[in-house]
């Protein structure tokens, strides 16, 4: 009982957060500018940092009245100035084909020009603010969606929410909209929130809404843990110098990472809220404690101050917790084919791809000269309809396993170049210490850049970092 | 001269002297009641971790409910108020309406509800129900705002939960503020209601974790 109290002391709750943070760090004048959407930006964007671009604003209705709608590009986000939570906001993706007044929405359904019309009106008169005062609506460009976050995130578009204390960066967490809040990142309408390491960047735990934890996105087997956040570094840059820049002392910011711009702040937030701790499982007050009376000079200090003392080794971690090892979108393998014969070889690691497939040149240096003679002797046709593809396979198949030599199975593989009938031979490769077998197909790749490409269907032992670089000299 | 209450309290001089001024002792017994009440929601926010609609709302719903005949009549009202306001969010949304006329609407809507459950109730020989007077009607009747604004702000759940927290710290202070001890001591000490500005002050001035984070927060505390 005793250590359950010492130990929850070490946690921020919302008297403290009120009382000796946000009362004591963040003035009144300087709120100001956080609930101000349009001010941040324009302040923010006045001291290089990056946020996203505005394409218009609506001041009042006679504003809205006037204005020009095919001004608006095929693709915005629609918000209140003074919104919170995530409410009130519009993104649309496209403009409809054949008509000028109406977009589509990520769910596909159309919204017109009337509709926006009614939604700023309700903007304007302050149905989405603070204390339902009136309000200015804008338009901003849509933050694109990163590749990596596709598969995690439903509709909208995951944020990086970091919080920084006394220029230390001291807490961070991805938060991922879910089918549950309707494409929002907010954890109070059942988003995903995602801890993440300070030091690398690297997903820990996850929470879904205001107090589950989760290890998978609800309904598939996408991992949450070890995902590695792209920009990192410039991720917690950009977060402590808008906290120097804001004056707010205890600030949280908002990241979205656009495909094409990278990181940008889409938000200021002077009181951030407190369910980072779950999505970490840690403490804040215990961090902000530590940081409160330090002097630092640098954001750059400040950064690396926030990484040592708040990140953990968290790729040994990850690598330890879910028996993995993280490896890159390029990877050294070490080939073993017949008769123990090894090759070194960069090899592509592709997820698109099922099957691993290796280049006949290097299928021969590895032993298997002899199968891919004797498949070739076949004389199948080399362009054929996976259709074509099938019932060759359905009557040929047990001949090719009993006739050919080394053969342990045969593929239909459709690619770009249409679809190709394969032979496949059993081999083995290790990858970061770590060795597979596998059956890979066997195709001419002499024009590619990569002799082998290692699929899905191999890579069940390893998490991908898109970041990660191997190192070529090593 | 000392006034005498129903119960045979003898009230302190100050509260004769309002009395025998021609202030109705109803009235002086609810106001010294109300920073007792007040103080009691300010301990469940900090404290507990009770928020309710705000302070407000909860003292004011605590004395329509010791100003209509009984709890039951004004829980009865509260709950036909919170459940038209979550129906008509959903029969209103299409329509797409600013933010007043819904209110509006909810607000007439609520009206008919209102006088439909009270002529119900004199039907039904409920007259305790019929002859609940107009101001504490009024007063619910306007929860319906505050009820719509927390779940336009928060979500139909977010809403539905804070409705119940208000109506938790209401029927609690409505026992407290009709238990015969505590008027017996606010009639015969009414300075005690002072007492309520230190706590206030210690209250305001809490930062420890409110008991209901202990339970939000019971992941992390269990890792640590």
């Amino acid at each position: 009982m005793f250590s359950y109290i010492k130990k929850s002391r070490k946690i921020l709750g919302m008297n403290s957060r009120n009382l000796e943070y946000i009362r004591a760090y963040n003035l009144k004048e300087n709120r100001v500018l956080a609930d101000d959407k349009l001010l941040s930006k324009r302040v923010l964007k006045k001291n290089g940092i990056t946020v996203p671009d505005l394409i218009a604003k609506i001041k009042n209705h006679d504003e809205l009245e006037k204005f020009d709608w095919q001004s608006l590009p095929a693709s915005f986000a629609l918000k209140p100035n003074r919104g919170f939570g995530g409410e009130g906001i519009i993104v649309v993706y496209g403009k409809k084909k054949e008509r000028d007044d109406a977009w589509i929405k990520a769910d596909g359904s159309l919204i017109t020009i009337e509709d926006l019309k009614t939604h700023i009106r309700n903007i304007l008169d302050g149905s989405f603010s603070l204390a339902g005062t009136p309000d200015i609506a804008f338009f901003e460009e849509r933050l694109r969606l990163l590749k990596l976050f596709k598969p995690y995130a439903y509709k909208g578009i995951p944020d990086i929410r970091v919080i920084v204390f006394n220029k230390v960066p001291v807490m961070a967490m991805m938060r991922i909209p879910t089918r549950e809040s309707q494409g929002k990142a907010n954890l109070q309408q059942g988003a995903i929130g995602v801890g993440i390491d300070l030091a690398s960047g690297i997903t820990t735990t996850a929470v879904l809404g205001k107090g589950k934890l989760i290890d998978y996105v609800p309904g598939t087997r996408m991992l949450l843990s070890g995902i590695r956040i792209p920009f990192w570094n410039d991720i917690l840059d950009l977060s402590v110098r808008a906290q120097i820049i804001s004056g707010l002392g205890y600030l949280g910011t908002d990241i979205a990472i656009d495909k094409e711009n990278g990181p940008v702040i889409v938000e200021l937030n002077a009181r951030p809220g407190l369910s980072i701790q779950i999505a970490n499982l840690a403490g804040l007050k215990e961090r902000l404690e530590r940081v409160e009376n330090i002097k630092i000079k640098t954001p750059k200090r400040g950064i690396s101050l926030g990484m040592n003392l708040f990140g953990g080794e968290v790729e040994e971690e990850v690598e330890e917790i879910s028996g993995r090892k993280v490896i890159g979108t390029v990877e050294k393998v070490r080939l073993i084919g017949k008769e123990e014969k090894e090759i070194e070889v960069e090899a592509k690691i592709d997820t698109g791809a099922g099957l691993t497939s290796i280049d006949t040149t290097l299928a021969r240096e590895l032993g298997f000269g002899k199968t891919i003679d004797e498949f070739q002797k076949q004389e199948f046709p080399a362009d054929i309809s996976t259709e074509e593809a099938r019932m060759l396979d359905s009557k040929e198949k047990q001949r090719l396993l009993k006739e050919i030599p080394d053969i342990v199975d045969t593929a239909i593989i459709r690619s770009s170049h249409g679809t190709s009938y394969r032979p496949m031979v059993k081999i083995a490769f290790i990858m970061n210490d770590v060795k597979i077998t596998a059956k890979a197909s066997i195709i001419d790749r002499s024009n590619l850049k990569f002799p082998i490409i290692i699929g899905k269907k191999n890579l069940g032992k390893f998490l991908i970092d898109v970041n990660k670089i191997i190192n070529l000299s090593k | 001269m000392i006034y005498v209450n129903e119960i045979g309290t003898y009230a302190s001089s100050i509260v004769s002297f309002f009395i025998f001024e021609g202030v109705p002792y109803e009235t002086v017994k609810l106001i010294l009641m109300l920073p007792i009440i007040a103080t009691l929601i300010a301990f469940f926010r900090q404290v507990v971790g009770i928020k309710a609609f705000g302070i407000y709302t909860p003292l004011i719903i605590t004395f329509a409910f010791l100003a209509t005949n009984g709890l039951k009549y004004g829980i009865a009202i509260f709950i036909s108020v919170i459940f038209m306001g979550m129906l008509m969010r959903f029969v209103l949304k299409p329509f797409r309406l600013l933010y007043l006329p819904r209110v509006a609407i909810m607000l007439t809507v609520v009206s008919i509800l209102i006088l439909g459950v009270l002529t119900f109730g004199g039907n039904m020989r409920r007259t305790g129900l019929a002859s609940v007077s107009i101001f504490p009607i009024l007063i619910m009747i306007t929860l319906v705002e505050k009820f719509i604004t927390v779940q336009i702000e928060k979500g139909n759940k977010a809403a539905l939960v804070l409705a119940m927290e208000t109506l938790f710290i209401s029927i609690l202070g409505f026992f407290i503020a009709s238990s015969p001890f505590l008027i017996r001591l606010v009639i015969t000490h009414p300075w005690v209601i002072l007492l309520t500005i230190p706590v206030n002050i210690i209250l305001g001035k809490w930062t420890g974790l409110r008991i209901s984070e202990y339970w939000r927060f019971k992941e992390i505390i269990k890792k640590m």
